[in-house]
């Protein structure tokens, strides 16, 4: 169950700030108030984004999983190297 | 009588972002959680979500954490107990079934219970909270069959309610003893910008009004307002607030006021003894005081600097924390400390215009929190100002410039 790709459905985001909490360095609230994902470049995108395109390539795997589940609406999609949806 | 190296005394958001912290930087010691519900970590927020109570997701969708993962973390989750006495000497905690835990780290994250509906008949079928999961599931069989509701209090679980009932065609009341809806929390002029909101989709709304009794025998008819008006309905949900159950720790001679008092490392003042989340009044340092918080990330990043804390490393609480609920097109946004009373608050936008915020100030001349109507852009911008401590002196002008992006200032 390796985590390879994830996303935010802006729908259901809150702006809780949960994954913000869990993983500073991979999440933060846009100006909707809604959790985008920070990638290469200062690129910053709720879209799926792959593991390797983040901004801080040393973030683990577990990290990454809690960040997903600390979500209180479920927000944060996970895939696995199939495109297989892990979470939720 | 069991034994544990860290014991956990709440299974929410605080107490379980505090096990899963503690596993990962101490692999061996043992750790127990306590709940008083009969469940796992589950979603308290998304209780009142329209997806989640009309049944359009799954009831499964309420979990946040699997069974596996607490057996995979080696976390021993009790549940279906109260703890009810702690003894700090002997490092002891009782519970409600009279069994007791030895412990050598404690965390208490109790969060907090809605507070009860001091009302004649309050406790007739039909009357509802909605505060953990049990309360949502009693309240979404009864919305299947209602057809008028009234909600009583004027906050997050009422505006969050009238939406997901209006859209199941129930009819509805909302009373609340306040002259107008969320107050004290928003200014009247954010309040009436609700309440408007409100009469648009059909919500009958009455202030400054107090429920003398519940009317039924033993199920819901309707209630009684002190001034002789009676409304009928078929359900009540009560949303009047929450508050911290720790009479049992006085003994304990752990320092409580209103809340569980913690530094801002959430260590209480005796040895061993930590607390995190809704039932703790922590020293925030960005907001320079004592504050009891009630939200999710609040919550989740307490358990994570106790955690933290408790398995060896120092690390004192640095965030602030914000929280935003939308209803019949209103979006509403509250960030760090909103207490407006006796303190200068710089206006953005109008009621008039229908964005509206509020920037309060305290009397060191900075920026401590802030509430917006329609104007949720402004919460990421105002919540990092606040963190940074700057004097507002240097930035009033382009504060109180509705006109003038916030984020400019972060640059």
């Amino acid at each position: 169950m390796a985590v390879k790709k994830f996303k935010v459905d802006r729908d259901l985001c809150i702006g809780a700030s949960s994954c913000v909490v869990a993983a500073p360095s991979v999440y933060e609230l846009d100006q909707e108030n809604k959790a985008v994902i920070k990638q290469k470049n200062n690129k910053k995108s709720s879209d799926s984004t792959d593991v390797k395109d983040l901004e801080d390539s040393n973030i683990d795997e577990k990290t990454l999983m809690e960040a997903a589940q600390s979500c209180p609406v479920k927000a944060i999609i996970v895939y696995d190297e199939n495109g297989k949806q892990i979470y939720p | 009588m069991l034994k544990t190296h860290y014991l956990i005394i709440g299974g929410g958001i605080a107490g379980t972002t505090a096990a899963e912290t503690i596993r990962q930087n101490d692999k061996n010691n043992e750790i127990a959680i306590v709940s008083d519900e009969p469940y796992r970590l589950y979603s308290r927020i998304i209780l009142s979500k329209a997806n989640f109570f009309l049944g359009k997701i799954p009831l499964d969708s309420v979990w946040l954490k699997t069974p596996e993962w607490y057996k995979n973390n080696r976390i021993d989750l009790i549940l279906g107990k109260k703890a009810v006495e702690c003894d700090p000497g002997k490092k002891c905690i009782k519970l409600d079934d009279g069994s007791e835990i030895q412990f050598e780290k404690l965390l208490l994250a109790m969060g907090g219970h809605a507070r009860k509906w001091p009302v004649d008949g309050a406790n007739k079928k039909g009357v509802f909270y909605l505060r953990t999961l049990d309360d949502a599931k009693g309240a979404m069989t009864a919305i299947k069959k209602a057809k008028k509701a009234v909600c009583v209090g004027g906050g997050f679980t009422s505006f969050e309610m009238c939406d997901v009932l209006k859209l199941a065609g129930i009819e509805i009341t909302v009373i609340v003893r306040e002259p107008y809806f969320w107050s004290p929390a928003l200014d009247e002029p954010s309040g009436k910008m609700v309440e408007e909101a409100f009469k648009k989709s059909g919500v009958r709304l009455i202030q400054n009004a107090t429920v003398k009794k519940v009317i039924g025998d033993k199920t819901v008819t309707g209630v009684k307002l002190e001034n002789g008006d009676e409304i009928s309905c078929d359900m009540i949900i009560v949303g009047i607030g929450v508050s911290t159950d720790s009479d049992w720790l006085n003994s304990a001679g752990i320092s409580v006021s209103r809340g569980i008092v913690a530094n801002e490392y959430m260590e209480t003042n005796i040895k061993d003894i930590w607390t995190a989340g809704d039932c703790a009044k922590f020293n925030d340092l960005l907001l320079d005081e004592y504050i009891l918080l009630g939200n999710w990330a609040n919550a989740q990043n307490h358990g994570k600097i106790a955690g933290l804390n408790m398995s060896g490393k120092k690390q004192a609480f640095q965030m602030v924390s914000s929280f935003s609920s939308h209803a019949f097109g209103v979006s509403v946004a509250f960030t760090g400390d909103a207490r407006s009373e006796n303190r200068e608050v710089i206006k953005r936008g109008s009621p008039q215009s229908n964005s509206y915020g509020r920037i309060i100030i305290d009397d060191h001349d900075e920026m401590v929190g802030a509430t917006f109507i329609n104007r949720t852009q402004e919460l990421m911008p105002t919540a990092k100002l606040i963190e940074k401590g700057i004097k507002v002196v240097s930035i009033r002008k382009q504060l109180a410039d509705s006109n003038y992006n916030l984020n400019q200032l972060l640059k």
